[in-house]
């Protein structure tokens, strides 16, 4: 699990300071950022694995981060963790392909299984993809993908 | 805005619904039918027979006043024949041939064949009798009149007619006498006034009337003939002070006068005006009687027909008043859904953070030694209770975000009475538990909906719920389905104790619970409340006639 780079993205720091504490307990290493100006400019740097997003935040909100990232980086999984319960935010956030929404308040325990969860299904889609390629004879973006 | 104004309609709904605004309304709408039916009614007869009343008394006026002329005219052509017999016979004889007795009885005999007559009587210039025929021979023969009044009178005139007196005869008669064309002796003769008094007894004054003849001084000259020897002194009055050719009214009779002897006396017909208005009474009381009796009917009529219209109002209001509180529920519900949404997300935060950091207490003690850390125990302990209430508070606001789901919900065919058998399902072990029976009334043909399944679900399950926790230990859910004009109907009736007026009313709003405390969030009924009305159906809750509460589904059927 070592291997997988995690970014928490929340306005709210203590939160994000004790999460990023706990995921470390778990050998979970992982990043953070307070808003989304930040989250942005650390995925560009760095091009995290695996992404817990907040949707409410002052400045580029949740939203707009999650269109972005999921633009130009497509391979990243965002997993929402808002205490904005509203259907509608939830069925947008699905809309453009997250891999799970979760409600606050959430429990680590369970933060922790879909983060696993979510790199399970990353390898997963990296490998087909890396097959799908390799059959296509595309050998350079294979080996590009497998690499990342 | 909108808001405001429905409150302030629904206030004089509200209003109106104590019953007394409608019965108050009944009785002005009567009171109104009456006024512009009854009244006039009463008016039209009322005047009717005020009339009718006083052209039948001018009728029985005229009646009687020719009845008086006709009988003047009698009793003035019976004076004036016994005048003229008797100033003949002082034409046709000298006092000479009438002074002798035998002549004078010859003449008493041929002129008395009526026996009007009673005595006849020869008087020279001087008043001395010097003949006489007739009963009273003995009182009168030697009777000298040369200082009676009449005797004055009929030398100057030439006539004379007396009142009716009694005198030495002690009965009712009077004297009609006459000169011979010189005037040097006179021919007297007693006339029986019996004859006025038939002729009056004849005449048709109905019962309570009186008819007599009176001489200028108001006395009597023939009997009343309802037996008074005098007028009253009011009568009297009023006589003496009339015109003695009218018609007077008082307030019990008509007088019709009429002046006969030359004027000297007055004949009176008096008529008994209740007498004479018999006729008319019974015809007014029997037209009182057909008024009243229309009048009942109209009332009857009006009373009818305004119940039936005021309780057609009444009902619309009601209809009115249940869609505006409907109306102010659903508004509610889109307030609380808003407040809902932002007042949870930001408890939702601190949540977050209270859970986190309590468990991240809880992976530090890990590194702790317990045997060194006094409280071990109880810091555990107290670390897992807040975690379990953070959940307990998370669960209520996420329940609270029911309120705020969009519209944008799942649309898809469904059978509401599978939908049902599904959901209860899912509570069958906690029925049996209680020992609760459900029974299904499905309507076979029922339509489908298109809808949300989840949503609906929840609000069965809601329903459901509320049913077994209202009836607690032993009963029945009976849930039916049916089609009902393009809408689809579904029933959960409960054994319940059914809804207090107040749950009633509170029912649908958000916290509102009867369960006790922990038991329930009042938020179910809300919840579901708002699911209808997103999904374009309602939800209505009520009492069965048996008691127990009945809650009824409404959807649109596809």
């Amino acid at each position: 699990m070592d291997d997988i780079k995690i970014l928490l993205v929340d306005d709210e720091e203590d939160f994000i300071r004790t999460l990023s504490e706990r995921l470390e307990m778990r050998d979970l290493k992982s990043n953070t950022a307070f808003d989304g100006e930040q989250a942005i400019s650390i995925v560009n740097d760095q091009e995290p694995d695996i992404m817990i997003l907040d949707l409410k935040m002052p400045g580029i909100n949740g939203m707009e981060v999650l269109r972005r990232v999921r633009k130009s980086y497509p391979n990243i999984q965002v997993i929402i963790q808002t205490g904005h319960g509203n259907d509608l935010d939830e069925s947008e956030a699905r809309q453009l392909g997250v891999f799970d929404y979760l409600k606050k308040p959430v429990d680590v325990e369970l933060l922790v299984e879909r983060i696993k969860a979510a790199a399970k299904a990353m390898k997963l889609k990296d490998s087909m993809a890396a097959a799908a390629f390799a059959e296509a004879g595309e050998h350079e973006t294979a080996r590009k993908m497998m690499k990342g | 805005m909108k808001m405001c104004s429905g409150t302030v309609s629904l206030k004089a709904l509200e209003m109106k619904s104590s019953g007394s605004y409608y019965a108050w309304q009944k009785q002005l709408f009567v009171l109104v039918v009456i006024v512009v039916s009854v009244v006039p009614l009463v008016i039209i007869s009322w005047t009717a027979s005020h009339y009718y009343k006083k052209s039948w008394l001018q009728k029985t006026a005229l009646e009687l006043s020719g009845l008086a002329g006709s009988r003047k005219e009698i009793i003035d052509l019976f004076l004036k024949n016994q005048e003229n017999l008797l100033s003949g016979f002082t034409n046709l004889y000298s006092l000479e041939y009438l002074s002798v007795q035998g002549n004078l009885e010859k003449l008493f005999g041929a002129m008395n064949k009526s026996g009007v007559i009673v005595d006849l009587g020869v008087i020279d210039r001087r008043g001395r009798h010097l003949a006489y025929v007739g009963p009273y021979k003995s009182q009168l023969a030697d009777k000298n009149y040369a200082g009676a009044e009449w005797f004055a009178e009929v030398m100057q005139g030439g006539r004379y007619v007396s009142d009716v007196f009694r005198g030495y005869r002690n009965e009712p008669h009077f004297i009609a006498a006459v000169t011979d064309p010189a005037r040097t002796w006179i021919l007297r003769a007693t006339i029986n006034s019996e004859f006025f008094h038939s002729l009056l007894a004849s005449a048709e004054v109905g019962p309570g009337g009186d008819a007599y003849i009176i001489n200028r001084a108001g006395e009597l000259q023939t009997p009343s003939l309802l037996g008074g020897k005098a007028l009253s002194a009011e009568e009297l009055a009023m006589l003496i002070s009339s015109d003695r050719a009218s018609v007077r009214f008082t307030d019990n009779y008509i007088y019709a006068m009429a002046p006969i002897n030359r004027g000297d006396w007055t004949l009176v017909l008096k008529t008994d005006i209740n007498t004479s208005l018999a006729e008319f009474y019974t015809a007014r009381k029997r037209d009182m009687l057909i008024i009243a009796g229309a009048s009942l009917i109209i009332l009857i009529v009006a009373t009818l027909l305004v119940r039936s219209m005021v309780n057609k109002i009444e009902e619309a209001d009601k209809k009115r008043m249940a869609m505006n509180n409907r109306m102010r529920q659903v508004e509610k519900m889109a307030l609380v859904g808003r407040l809902a949404a932002s007042v949870a997300h930001e408890i939702n935060n601190p949540l977050q953070i209270i859970t986190t950091q309590a468990g991240w207490i809880d992976e530090l003690l890990d590194d702790e030694d317990d045997k060194r850390l006094k409280n071990y125990d109880e810091y555990r302990d107290s670390i897992n209770k807040i975690r379990g209430n953070v959940k307990r508070a998370g669960e209520i606001t996420h329940r609270l975000l029911g309120f705020s789901r969009s519209n944008g919900y799942e649309r898809k065919e469904i059978d509401l009475n599978r939908l049902i058998e599904d959901t209860a399902s899912l509570l069958a072990n906690e029925a049996k538990a209680h020992r609760i029976t459900l029974r299904y009334f499905f309507e076979q043909g029922l339509m489908h909906v298109i809808t949300d399944a989840a949503q609906l679900q929840q609000v069965f399950l809601n329903i459901l719920n509320n049913a077994i926790d209202a009836i607690g230990q032993d009963g029945v859910i009976d849930i039916s389905t049916r089609n009902n004009d393009g809408h689809v109907i579904a029933e959960f009736a409960d054994s319940g104790p059914g809804l207090s007026p107040d749950s009633i009313k509170k029912l649908f709003d958000p916290f509102y619970t009867t369960k006790s405390p922990g038991k329930g969030t009042g938020l179910g009924l809300s919840i579901s409340f708002s699911i209808m009305q997103r999904l374009g159906g309602d939800l209505k809750a009520g009492n069965g006639k048996e008691g127990g509460s009945i809650f009824t589904v409404m959807l649109p059927a596809h």
